[in-house]
C-alpha cells in the first residue's frame, strides 16, 4: 500500500477539521446528559433511603460497562433506527457508568466519622451533602467523568456508523475505500480531542478541588 | 436539666441492650462524668442526648422538654458535642472548623472570626500558626482540642464530650483537666463527660455514673463511691489504690486533732499545710519530710495537728483493712 502524501495533507489540513465541531457535540451533549443523569443518580444511590439498592445498581452498572461501545450501539439501532439522536443517546448511556460508579465511590468513601461529626454539629442532610460529601468528593468524580469524555471522544467515531456523522465518518470512509491516509488523520484528531479535552478537565477539576488535597506536598512544607 | 426515665437501646444487630433502663438526672452546671469499661454504653448514653441515636425506650426531657419534640439539627447546635474520633471535616482549616456551629448560627462573620481566635488561643494553641493549618497537619492531641474548641465555638449551655483528652499524652491530659476544671469555673455549663480513665472520673466530676454492661451501677459524687463501691464490680473499677485516691479527696481538716480540744502547748516541727488542703499532700511531706505529724492551719493560724496513725485508721476503715 502506498502512502498519497497529497490525500494525507489534503484529509489532514481541509476534509478533517470540518467534522471537529460535529463532533464535538457528539462528545459533549452526551458527556452534559451523563454528568445530568448520573451524579444525581449516583448520589440519590447513597441517600440512606436508596441505599441498599446502591450494590445492585453498581452491580448492573459495572456490566453494563464491560459491553462493547459497538454493542451498545448495535442493541439501539433496532429500536432507535439511525442517525444523529440515536448516536447521542447511545453515547450518553455508555457516559453514565463511569460517572455514577465514581459518584457513588466517592460519596461512600467520605469517613464516617466526618459525616458523624457534621451531624453532630447539627448539619441538615441537605447542608451536609453539599458542604461536606460533595466537595470530599470532587477528585473521584472529576476522574469519572475524564474517563467518561475520553471514551466518548472514542466511542462517538462509531456514531458514524449509524448515521450519525463526526471524525468517523472520514474514518469510516478511509476504512471502506482502504484509504489509510484518511484514517491517519481522522485518528490524529480523535488523539488531539482527547488530550485537549482531558486537560481542560483537569483545570476544571483543579478550580473545584478542596484546598487540603492540593499540593500537599507543599503544605507540608510550609507547615514544617 | 438533662433527666433520663427508663431509657433503653437495643442495636438491629444486637440480642443485649447497648442501654438497659437508664434514670438520672444531670443538675445545671454539673460536670456528670460516665465512667465503665469498653462498650458499656457511655457513647450512647451521650449519642441519645443529641438525638443521633433514637432510644427504643424512655424518655429523655431537657428542661422538662422532651427532646423527642424539639428539631434534631436545631437541638444538636445548642449542644456542644466533642466525639470520640475528633471528625475534623479534613477539607476546612481548623479556623473554618471552629467556625462550623456559629456559621450554621448565622452569626455576624465579625463575631465568629474574634469567637474562633479565642478559642484556640483558649487550647492552648497559637492562632496565627494553626489557624490556617488543615487537620492532616495537625497531631493528634492538637485536633482533639480543636474539637473541644469546635463544640465550645457557639457557647453552648449543655455539653458532650465523649473522652475529649484521650489521644494526649498523660502530662499534657493533666495539664487539659486542669484548664477545663478552671473553665468550667468561669462558665458553668451542663456537661456529660465520658471517660474510661477512673482517675480523670473522680478528678473531674461532680457526680459519677457507674456503667456495666448498659446498666447503671452507681451514681455518686466521686466521694460516697470512692468510701460506699456498691459492689465488687466498682470496687475493682476503683483500682488498689482506693485509699490513696480518698486522701486525695479528703481534706486535712478533717482527720486532725483539733486544737481545742487539747491541753498544753503547741509543739510544731515547723512542716505545716493548709486545712482544706488534701490529706494526700500532708501525707507526701510526711514521707518527703520523714516525720508523723504535720501542723494543719488556716492561713497563718494553726488550728490542728494531722498524725500518721489518724491517717492510717481511716484509710483500713474505708477499705476494710486491705490498704
Ligand atoms: N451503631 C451501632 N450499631 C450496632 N451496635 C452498636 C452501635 N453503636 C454501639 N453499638 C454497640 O453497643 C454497645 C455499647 O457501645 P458504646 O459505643 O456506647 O460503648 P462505649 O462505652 O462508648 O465504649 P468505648 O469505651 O469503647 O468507647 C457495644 O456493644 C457496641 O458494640
Ligand atoms: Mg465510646
Amino acid at each position: 500500500m502506498n502512502f498519497d502524501m497529497d490525500l494525507f495533507s489534503q484529509a489532514l489540513l481541509q476534509r478533517a477539521p470540518g467534522h471537529i465541531a460535529e463532533h464535538l457535540q457528539l462528545v459533549i451533549i452526551p458527556l452534559v446528559l451523563a454528568i445530568l443523569i448520573a451524579m444525581p443518580a449516583g448520589i440519590l444511590l447513597t441517600r440512606p433511603a436508596y441505599r441498599h439498592h446502591g450494590r445492585r445498581v453498581m452491580s448492573v452498572f459495572n456490566a453494563g460497562q464491560t459491553i462493547p461501545p459497538l454493542a451498545v450501539i448495535a442493541l439501539f439501532f433496532p429500536l432507535l433506527g439511525l442517525g444523529y439522536g440515536p448516536a447521542i443517546l447511545a453515547l450518553t448511556i455508555y457516559a453514565l457508568l463511569p460517572i455514577a460508579r465514581n459518584t457513588v465511590a466517592a460519596i461512600s468513601a467520605v469517613p464516617a466519622e466526618v459525616k458523624d461529626a457534621a451531624r453532630g454539629m447539627g448539619m441538615t442532610p441537605k447542608e451536609i451533602l453539599f458542604r461536606v460529601e460533595l466537595p470530599l468528593s470532587v477528585p473521584t468524580i472529576m476522574s469519572g467523568v475524564k474517563t467518561a469524555a475520553i471514551l466518548t471522544v472514542s466511542t462517538a467515531v462509531l456514531a458514524a456508523l449509524v448515521g450519525g456523522k463526526g471524525m468517523g465518518a472520514i474514518i469510516f470512509a478511509g476504512i471502506n475505500f482502504f484509504r489509510f491516509e484518511l484514517v491517519l488523520a481522522g485518528t490524529i484528531y480523535i488523539g488531539l480531542m482527547a488530550i485537549v479535552l482531558e486537560r481542560a478537565l483537569s483545570l476544571l477539576e483543579g478550580l473545584l478541588t478542596p484546598a487540603h488535597l492540593k499540593n500537599r506536598h507543599g503544605a507540608h512544607r510550609r507547615a514544617a | 436539666m438533662i433527666h433520663f426515665d427508663q431509657v433503653s437501646k437495643t442495636f438491629a444487630a444486637s440480642q443485649r441492650p447497648a442501654v438497659d433502663r437508664i434514670t438520672l438526672h444531670v443538675k445545671q452546671g454539673n460536670i456528670c462524668v460516665f465512667v465503665g469499661p469498653s462498650g458499656c454504653g457511655k457513647t450512647t448514653i451521650l449519642r441519645m442526648i443529641n438525638r443521633l441515636v433514637t432510644p427504643d425506650g424512655g424518655t429523655i426531657t431537657i428542661d422538662g422538654r422532651s427532646i423527642m419534640q424539639m428539631d434534631p439539627p436545631a437541638l444538636r447546635r445548642t449542644i456542644g458535642y466533642v466525639i470520640q474520633q475528633v471528625g475534623l471535616l479534613p477539607h476546612r482549616t481548623i479556623a473554618q472548623n471552629i467556625a462550623l456551629v456559629p456559621e450554621l448560627l448565622k452569626w455576624p462573620r465579625d463575631k465568629t472570626e474574634k469567637r474562633v481566635l479565642e478559642l484556640i488561643e483558649m487550647m492552648g494553641l497559637d492562632p496565627s500558626e494553626v489557624g490556617h493549618k488543615y487537620p492532616h497537619q495537625l497531631s493528634g492531641g492538637q485536633a482533639q482540642r480543636v474539637g473541644v474548641a469546635r463544640a465550645l465555638a457557639a457557647d453552648p449551655p449543655i455539653m458532650l464530650m465523649d473522652e475529649p483528652f484521650a489521644a494526649v499524652d498523660p502530662i499534657v491530659r493533666l495539664r487539659l483537666q486542669d484548664e477545663f476544671l478552671r473553665l468550667q469555673q468561669t462558665v458553668q455549663k451542663t456537661i456529660c463527660f465520658v471517660t474510661h480513665d477512673i482517675n480523670e472520673a473522680i478528678k473531674l466530676g461532680d457526680y459519677l455514673v457507674v456503667l456495666k454492661e448498659g446498666r447503671l451501677v452507681q451514681t455518686g459524687t466521686p466521694i460516697e463511691i470512692l468510701t460506699q463501691p456498691e459492689d465488687d464490680f466498682v470496687l475493682s473499677l476503683l483500682g488498689d489504690d482506693r485509699g490513696v485516691k480518698i486522701l486525695d479527696l479528703t481534706r486535712a481538716e478533717t482527720l486532725m486533732e483539733p486544737f481545742e480540744n487539747r491541753l498544753g502547748p503547741i509543739k510544731s516541727n515547723g512542716h505545716r499545710v493548709q486545712s482544706i488542703d488534701p490529706v494526700k499532700i500532708a501525707l507526701e511531706m510526711m514521707m518527703q519530710k520523714n516525720t508523723d505529724e504535720i501542723l494543719v492551719c488556716k492561713g497563718t493560724r494553726p488550728v490542728g495537728i494531722l498524725r500518721w496513725p489518724a491517717i492510717k485508721t481511716h484509710v483500713n476503715r474505708i477499705s476494710g483493712g486491705t490498704v
